[in-house]
This record gives structure tokens, sequence and C-alpha cells, in this order.
């Protein structure tokens, strides 16, 4: 149902929700010296919760096309809109008691954090280049700055030119592939898009044009899915940016970048008859797609292994890990995109843990480095205890819930045949293992150099690790629900 | 008639574009960048879109680079200096690359001038007068959320340029 501009705002309440507490949250920190720094946490923590309210419930179960057509309102918008509401949930909780933001003024951080999850929530339900261009732009934009949010720190500084010098290149080559399909097809909506597609068939498109656009189209979702050769800002940024923005970009924009390879490919460039899935002719992006995951998750995985500074190990792994991920859109199937989201959803709670011990112990020891964390068993067991988990889970090791997100993603591939696919994979799994692995053992078996007091974390951080602990513990028992939750949401894509 | 004109501003615009890069002081590439502003406004205009022309010319020849010019004088730049370039290496992957690049927009934008690759598309703006109109119209009923989107972004832009400049908040 196309739904006008008035219609649509009575489903359009997360985001403006969002919208408010931005604004509000600019006014408070202006207006209230002593309370902003209570308040505006608050605040942004009950906007997020409010958004992920009307999400969850009033908008449940409601299919439209939003605003004559630029967003769509389905149960694929839904899983990204949750799933980005509680990482950018989990982020602000994780960057309360952070020594590192504590040293700046943080009243904008929470109204660029609202902004930025309004152009994720944007993104993962645009059906329109226009809309899908600019709530990209707005998620850019916003990160560029969180990224250089440590003016005094000469990391940070570096970090956000060089995001911003790669973005706007990446910016600049999708949207001329965005012009070359619109003078291709005469639209910007992507069902629009693939109807022109079907009904000229191949010959009445270039095939030469076609892959033109196609290549620097995927160039910009490359940039921010951090995907090989696009991969080049990531390290640095990731190092630069204080840690609880580095956990947030690790995860959010990057689902959020999923979220739209898949309706760009999925709506635009497949056709359907009957439950197959086949390609519009002409257009054979799997492929394309193949190469680019195997070559992120071993890239990523290889570089990974030489790093000692633990925010950049984590920067390569969450590249590997985006390779994982490009693995389940390359097979036209449910079960494949059903295994993508199954993958972020417990990649999500692996790698925001991971990152929040390492805050903890930048909090108390301001070191990033590997070599610092030797002897932490022995001063911090629980903390020790709960990277043990989150690596082990970031390895794919069995009890643990990363094992499940692998476990989808090779089975998907699998079912298609592509065996030596599911091989690489594994391959690139035994690799990471070496490196996560080291950071156990730094923490257990290593001899600690001098430092004996035991680690100081706060209570918030200490019941924000429990929260993050448990689902990497029992989603392994319980995946039914989530199994069942994912496979609605894709429900979409395999009914057309 | 068209066409010479076409290929004259097109010719003034690639010249320029070049000069940008060429040239060693900031003051040349800025004001480069301006003729290369108001060729395509000159372009615009030959393909009817006399609204885009003129906000070509204002926003950015008007507003933008005299912001630019005025920040070059302010920090009072001098002509670059030519230092030895350490990722002297890269050129033997970049140049091959860029030229790929090159000939593969090249060869596309060729063959729509031979071909029908590239349909011109049809807005439905039907029953309005004048290219303003229309668009306004659009900007007011189908594309009103990217507008009201637009808004925000620019507010987030204030917002990090004041973040950025301000020493303490």
């Amino acid at each position: 149902m196309l739904m006008d501009n008035l219609q649509s705002l009575r489903y359009f309440y997360p985001e403006l929700t969002l919208i408010v507490a931005m604004l509000v949250v600019v006014i408070v920190d202006i207006s209230f010296n002593r309370l902003r720094n209570v308040l505006n946490p608050l605040l942004t923590i009950a906007a997020l919760l409010i958004a992920a309210y009307f999400t969850a419930y009033v908008n449940h179960g409601q299919e439209a096309n939003l605003f004559l057509g630029m967003l769509a309102l389905d149960s694929f918008a839904q899983f990204f809109k949750l799933f980005l509401l509680l990482a950018a949930l989990l982020v602000v909780l994780g960057s309360l008691h952070s020594e590192e933001l504590l040293q700046v003024h943080q009243g904008e951080f929470f109204a660029l954090l609202l902004a930025v999850t309004l152009g994720m929530l944007l993104m993962a339900n645009s059906i329109n280049l226009a809309i899908l261009y600019l709530s990209l732009e707005l998620v850019s934009l916003t990160s560029y700055i969180m990224v250089g949010y440590l003016k005094g720190d000469r990391l940070s500084n570096e970090a956000s030119l060089k995001y911003i010098l790669f973005g706007a290149i990446s910016t600049g080559s999708m949207l001329y592939g965005f012009s070359l399909i619109y003078g291709m097809t005469g639209s910007l909506n992507l069902y629009t898009i693939r109807d022109a597609f079907l009904s000229q068939g191949v010959q009445g498109f270039d095939q030469f044009t076609i892959l033109l656009a196609l290549v620097l189209t995927l160039a910009g979702f490359g940039f921010k899915t951090a995907a090989v050769p696009f991969h080049f800002w990531c390290p640095d940024v990731y190092a630069g940016a204080p840690t609880p923005v580095t956990a947030f970009l690790s995860v959010a924009p990057k689902a959020a970048g999923f979220a739209i390879l898949v309706r760009f490919l999925f709506s635009g460039m497949t056709q359907t008859s009957g439950s197959e899935w086949g390609l519009v002719n002409g257009i054979n992006w799997p492929l394309v797609l193949i190469g680019i995951s195997v070559l992120t998750m071993t890239l990523g995985n290889i570089a990974a292994l030489t790093q000692n500074n633990l925010k950049r190990m984590l920067a390569y792994s969450s590249i590997a890990h985006a390779g994982y991920i490009l693995m389940g859109s390359v097979v036209l199937t449910g079960e494949g995109l059903k295994s993508m989201l199954i993958y972020m959803f417990v990649y999500l709670f692996m790698n925001l843990g991971a990152f929040l011990v390492v805050t903890i112990i930048y909090n108390s020891d301001r070191s990033f480095e590997i070599g610092d964390y030797h002897g932490m068993f022995k001063r911090a067991p629980f903390l020790t205890f709960a990277m043990g988990v989150f690596m082990l889970s970031l390895t794919g090791i069995p009890p643990f819930a990363g094992f499940l997100g692998k476990l989808y993603v090779f089975l998907a591939v699998i079912e298609k045949g592509l065996f030596w696919f599911a091989v690489v994979g594994t391959l690139n799994a035994a690799v990471a293992a070496f490196y996560y692995m080291r950071v156990i053992k730094a923490m257990v078996l290593e001899e600690g150099n001098g430092k004996t007091a035991p680690l100081h974390v706060s209570f918030l951080n200490q019941a924000l690790l429990v929260a993050l602990l448990i689902p990497n513990l029992i989603l392994v028992v319980f995946w039914n629900p989530i199994e069942r939750w994912t496979a609605s949401s894709v429900k979409l894509f395999s009914g057309l | 008639m068209e066409l010479a004109i076409f290929l004259i501003l097109s010719m003034i615009g690639i010249a320029s574009a070049l000069n940008i890069l060429i040239q060693r002081h900031p003051i040349y590439s800025a004001l480069s960048l301006i003729l290369t502003f108001l060729s395509l406004a000159g372009i615009y205009i030959q393909m009817q879109a006399e609204f885009i022309a003129v906000m070509q010319v204002v926003i950015y020849t008007g507003a933008i680079m005299v912001l630019f010019v005025f920040v070059i004088m302010l920090l009072n730049v001098k002509a670059e200096e030519r230092v030895p370039n350490k990722l002297i290496g890269m050129r033997y992957v970049g140049i091959p690359l860029s030229l790929l690049l090159v000939t593969a927009l090249g060869l596309n934008i060729f063959q729509s001038f031979s071909g029908q690759t590239l349909r011109v598309s049809d807005v439905s703006t039907s029953g309005l007068t004048g290219n303003t109109q229309s668009i306004g119209k659009l900007l007011y009923t189908q594309y009103t959320l990217p507008f009201e989107v637009t808004s925000i972004l620019l507010l987030v832009g204030i917002v990090g340029a004041i973040i950025m400049a301000k020493k303490e908040l």
C-alpha cells in the first residue's frame, strides 16, 4: 500500500522520537549547566527505548510504502531497526563510564548518537535511492564527527580526517553509480528499477554500463561495511576513535550498510518466479560478492595476526566478520539472508562485549597494548572470564553464540553447493582462532608486569558485562526464537 | 549551434578542472574552480534547467567560493612546496588503475552518444510551467521526506562544525 506524506507520519513515530530527542538534548545542553550531564544520557536512553517500543509494538506487522514510496515498512526493516536501537542503547550505556569521553564535553555526543541512529533507521527501510543516499550521508557525516571527538588527541583527529577523505570519495563513486542507474531506468525507486530491468531484458541495456553502475554502487556500500578493497580507512579510524565510538562503528553502521546492500540487491536486482530467486539478466552480482567476501575475510584475519594494539586487532577482526556476513548474501535463498541476520545479531553481543572490556581496562591502565594485559587474570578474574567468552565467541567455538552465526552462514553456503566457499570460511576461522587465543593467553598465562592492585570495574560496567555475557552463553541453547524471528524478517524477499 | 556551445562550455570546464590540479597556489586553484562551476552552470542552462543553473552560481560560485577564498587568505596559505613523495611506489599501481577507470567511464559516455543506453527519464511534471515551479512542487510532494532529512543533515553539520572548531564547550 502506498501512503502519502500525512498518512505515513503515523508509522514514523520511532524516527520522530529520535529527532525530537536530539533537538531536546542540544537545548538541554545549552540551558542546564548543572543538570546536563545527568539529563542528557537519561533523555537519550528514554528516546531509544520509546523508539524501540514504537517499532516493536505499534508498527508491528504493518506493511506499507511510506512517503510516496520512499520508505518501506516491513518486517525486514523492523528487525534492523530493533537491532540498531539495541546497539545504540548498549553503546550509550557503555560510554557513560568511559574515561576517554569523560575528558571532553559530552552533551553533543548524545545528540550525535541520536542523529546517527536516526540515519541508520532510515537506511534500514529506504527503498528509494534519494533517501538511501541522504540517510547514508547522515550516518557518515555524524560518524566523522564522533570519530574526531577527542579534540586534544592527534590520533583521533587524524582518524577523522582520513575517514572524511575516504568517505567523500566512496560517496562520490556511489552517486555516480546511482546516476547511471537513474539514467538507464528513469527511476529512483528500487522496485521500479527492477521492473525496468526486467521489462527491457538484456538487450535493452548495455551490459557494460550495468556492470559499471553496479561496481561503483557496491564501492559505496563496501566502504560502509568496510569490505576489502574499501577497508583502508578502517584500522586507523577504529584505533583513533574513542573506544565506545569504535564499538558503535564496528557494529551498527556496518549492519545498516548490510541492510541497504541486501535491499538494493534483492529488491532492485533480483527477479522471483514462485519460490525461486533468479538474477535479473545480465546482472551477476553474486560472483562479484564472492570475490569480495573471500578477500575480506582472508585479508582481515591475516592482518589481525600481527597487531599488538587490541583496538587495531579488533578492527581487522571486524573486517573479517564483514566477510563472513557477506557469505550469506551470495546465495539467492531465504536461508542465506536469514543466516546474515543471525550472524549480525550474535556479532552485536560478542563485539560490543570485547570493546567494553577494552574500555574498562583503558579506564584504569591507559593502554590498548596486548602486552599490558599480561597477568590480568589475577587482577580482575571476572573481567578476564568475560573477555575469554567474547574471544571464544568471536572465534566461533561451539558452546558460545558466535558458533551459531558461523554454523548458519556455512550451512546456507553448503546447501547451495558452494563447498569450497565454506572450506575457505572454515580455514579463515582457524586462522582467526590464533589471534583471539593470543589475547586469552596474555590475560591468563603470562606473568604480570608488576601491577597487582585489583582492577576497578564500576557497577554499571559490571552490569553491562553480565548483560552482554548472557546472550553469548545461552543463545546456542535458546536459538529457536532468534531463528523464527529472522526467518519471518526475510519472508518479504522470499515471498515476493 | 547547440553542439558548438556545449563543446565550448565543456572544454572550458574540463580545462579549468585540470587547472585546479596543476596550479600549486591554492588561490589559483580556487579561481579555476569558480570557472568550472560557471561553465557547468552554462551547461545546465542549455539543458533548460535554469533553476539549477542559478543555484549553482548563487550558492557554489557565490557563497561557497567566497568562503574558500577568505579561508585561504586568512590562513595565508603559500604556494605548495614540492616535497619528496613517500608514496612514490604507489604510482605504478595508481596510474594504471586510474587510466582503467577513465577508459571505463569514457567508453560508457561514448556509448551513450551512439546507442540508446541512457534514456531520458519522464518526470511527471506535466501541467506545470517552468522548471522552478516543478522543482518546488516535487520538493513538497514526492520528495518531502528527503527534503526534511536534508535539514537534519545540515543541523548535524552545524553541530559538528561547532564541536570541531570551539576550544572549550
